[in-house]
């Protein structure tokens, strides 16, 4: 039977005050320093009546980068996540030779490693006019026959930006799945399939339930990720055309570091948080009603 | 015993973070003095200075002031995005870091207004100089000589508090072996016209039409040409005028008559569009004739390009500034070597020096001197738009997130997101908005 000891309790505490002193002084500080900054004036540093949250509802540029990032995130998730989903089942059940595996996660790996920067100006070059390979080839092709302005019209330059992140890591999606369908007991498979099962219902009833929690993790990931979009946007359009790509972190980048009013920068960043850890408690809670859902069924 | 630890851990917990708030709150408000008496050469000068051909000139000159005088002179660069920041955050934090600033000229009025400089003509009797155009005088002087200034500023002392060290000014490009010169606008558009070959292709114009300053910087010569401004004498914006609308027809027509894309075109874009001999007219700055235009490497048009002031609207040419100037802050602990390092660097002698290692100059003799003319055939363009002279951008901190949101709807126009008159209705609203939460109006 473990016995307590007097030396236990130290030990805790000298094994807990490292990482917790990290987390203090990493996150828990800073983000008091934010809330504290959000409530004061950027000129006189006092108080000011909660004066940057009101402004946030009424400035037309923060809703058109609510609006913007509304739009990426869902394309975006929704894209990577079924196309995550699709690579990894059609890999899984279908390629068995070792080296081709082997070539499709070095393949996937690329992507991954590339620095957000790097990609984005590996894009603008491929998206460019007149010398851009997108367009060199779609006229190739004949898809197109007049050029399309990729990074200077609305819908093209929202696309553009979702295609960088859609090519960057819809392998994560795929990775982490994958590793999720390795973890389903073959011979339920081949039993289920032996039974009559179709290839839609062995996933539906066999692999679903093995996988969901892995989708829970990387749709939290992939929208806590999402949301601070960044890099890429800055080099590819930095924000334009108009206020089309300017995203959130864009805009409060913009406020905070270009119109030097960190503080409202600040009150702009909580309202985010708020709002993703409202979606991410809405998630979960969704998540959990379908695995009880299916717990009953069975 | 457990317990008694738990709650030490909570107490740690809270002195921790009670010491952090302490750490951010702390007030910093005495400013660093000027120390007086004899001064000790220092062992090194740091100059905070941005990354690019903007800076060839003086790392050209910097070997040459180490051996002069045994100072090691560390030029630390940083890409132009992050040097504004750089300093901000340098000079909020009182940190000692830099002797020397190079600085765009936009960015003087924040430094200035936070008695971040040092004032040249106070601290070192500086005497202005014939040679240097007044211009870039006007531009480095706090309160500024013309124009509005900005709530709590009108009653500081005026002085000055950067010499330019890069003569930087828009000016006009055009394939004199194609076109005639443009004297107006009208007449780049009719040459424009006249040029202008899908099949080869040939552009009229190549606009530079990206969203935020780039857009916002390249209408200024139109805008001023039709009579049009930012704000008048109250800091109140005067965007959604006649005039101005006026000046963004014209400028739609040019935009039409550029490459496709130009709503994304920045300033290497345009100046490309032109080397490559795809453009017949941009409105350009020197580096752009430097790097672009003149330099072989790049260029099919070498020889081709003719340089001169910016055409003229109804209300005449107005090419604006944008100097990069060298200032001390008052931070610094070798001011007097820094201010030594700075009139050697602007002074006649290195100026060529600095003009024959590819720098831009700041010198009026160093801008008309033949021998430089014929090496760099757009040094006489720019004396000439000097002598216009240039106009002084807007004296505020807020010219940065105004400029922003203003080239913002201007991007959306030329990328058809926004009409004209929307634009300018939107930019009206968000620019007044933007200034009152600053505090222009009472």
């Amino acid at each position: 039977m473990y016995v307590r000891r007097r030396g236990d309790s130290l030990l805790r505490v000298v094994l807990l005050a490292p990482p917790l002193l990290f987390l203090l002084s990493m996150v828990v500080y800073p983000l008091l320093f934010g809330i504290r900054m959000s409530l004061t004036d950027y000129k006189t540093g006092q108080w000011n009546n909660f004066h940057n949250f009101v402004r946030a509802t009424q400035d037309s540029l923060f809703s058109d980068a609510v609006k913007a990032i509304a739009i990426y995130v869902t394309v975006v998730i929704v894209i990577e996540f079924l196309l995550g989903l699709v690579l990894a089942l059609v890999i899984y059940h279908n390629i068995k030779s070792g080296w081709l595996k082997a070539l499709f996660y070095f393949l996937f790996l690329i992507p991954l490693v590339t620095p957000p920067v790097a990609a984005g100006v590996l894009f603008r070059l491929m998206y460019t006019p007149s010398y851009g390979i997108i367009n060199y080839l779609l006229q190739m092709t004949g898809l197109i026959q007049k050029e399309i302005l990729w990074l200077s019209q609305p819908a093209p330059a929202m696309f553009a930006v979702i295609s960088v992140d859609v090519w960057q890591w819809t392998p994560f999606v795929f990775f982490v799945l994958f590793a999720g369908l390795q973890a389903v007991p073959k011979d339920t498979l081949e039993a289920a399939a032996v039974d009559g099962a179709s290839g839609f219902q062995r996933f539906r009833l066999i692999e679903l339930p093995y996988l969901r929690p892995l989708m829970l993790l990387v749709l939290i990931l992939r929208l806590a990720d999402t949301f601070q979009v960044f890099d890429h946007v800055m080099v590819l359009t930095q924000g334009g055309p108009g206020t089309v790509t300017q995203f959130l972190s864009v805009y409060i980048y913009k406020v905070g570091f270009k119109f030097l009013n960190l503080n409202y920068a600040a009150a702009a960043s909580i309202m985010v948080i708020a709002v993703v850890i409202l979606i991410f408690m809405a998630l979960n809670r969704l998540l959990r009603i379908a695995e009880g859902g299916e717990a009953n069924e069975a | 015993m457990s317990n008694f630890h738990t709650k030490g851990l909570a107490v740690l917990v809270l002195l921790t973070l009670v010491a952090m708030m302490g750490v951010g709150c702390r007030g910093t408000a005495v400013p660093a003095t000027v120390t007086s008496g004899p001064v000790a050469k220092p062992a090194s000068l740091t100059i905070a200075g941005v990354a690019g051909n903007e800076a060839k000139g003086i790392k050209a000159i910097i070997p040459e002031y180490e051996k002069k005088t045994g100072i090691k002179i560390n030029f630390v660069e940083f890409p132009y995005s992050t040097l504004f920041e750089k300093i901000v955050t340098t000079m909020q934090a009182k940190q000692e870091t830099f002797d020397l600033i190079m600085a765009d000229d936009i960015w003087l009025p924040k430094f200035e207004s936070e008695g971040w400089l040092t004032a040249l003509d106070e601290k070192f009797n500086y005497q202005k100089d014939p040679d240097i155009f007044p211009v870039m005088y006007d531009a480095a002087t706090w309160p500024p000589p013309s124009g509005p200034i900005i709530p709590g500023e009108e009653n500081k002392p005026r002085h000055l508090y950067g010499i330019t060290i890069l003569g930087n000014v828009q000016f006009f490009a055009f394939r004199g072996d194609l076109v005639p010169k443009p004297e107006t606008w009208e007449d780049v558009i009719a040459n424009a016209k006249k040029v202008a070959d899908p099949n080869k292709p040939l552009y009229g114009f190549a606009l530079r039409a990206a969203a935020g300053e780039p857009s916002g910087m390249e209408f200024f010569p139109l805008m001023y040409g039709w009579g049009g401004r930012l704000f008048d004498d109250n800091w109140n914006v005067t965007v959604n005028t006649p005039e101005v609308i006026e000046a963004l027809k014209v400028r739609q027509q040019l935009a039409e008559l550029s490459p496709p894309g130009v709503a994304n075109y920045d300033a290497a874009e345009r100046a490309r569009e032109m080397a490559s001999g795809r453009a017949a007219q941009i409105i350009t700055w020197p580096a752009e004739a430097a790097d672009f235009m003149e330099n072989p490497e790049v260029s099919q048009v070498v020889g081709k390009v003719t340089y001169s002031a910016p055409p003229k609207g109804p209300k005449g040419s107005f090419p604006f500034l944008g100097n990069w100037m060298l200032a001390i802050p008052v931070t610094s602990k070798n001011q007097e070597w820094a201010f030594d390092f700075l009139t050697w660097a602007t002074s006649a002698e290195v100026q060529k020096t600095y003009a024959l290692a590819g720098g831009i100059p700041m010198r009026k003799s160093v801008f008309t001197d033949p021998e430089l003319a014929k090496k760099f055939p757009y040094f006489p363009a720019v004396a000439e738009a000097y002598e216009v002279p240039p106009i002084v951008l807007p004296r505020t901190p807020e010219y940065i997130p105004l400029i922003t949101i203003w080239g913002n709807h201007l991007n959306a126009m030329v990328a058809g997101i926004e009409t004209i008159e929307e634009g300018v209705a939107k930019a009206q609203e968000e620019m007044t908005a933007h200034l009152r939460e600053a505090g222009y109006y009472k």
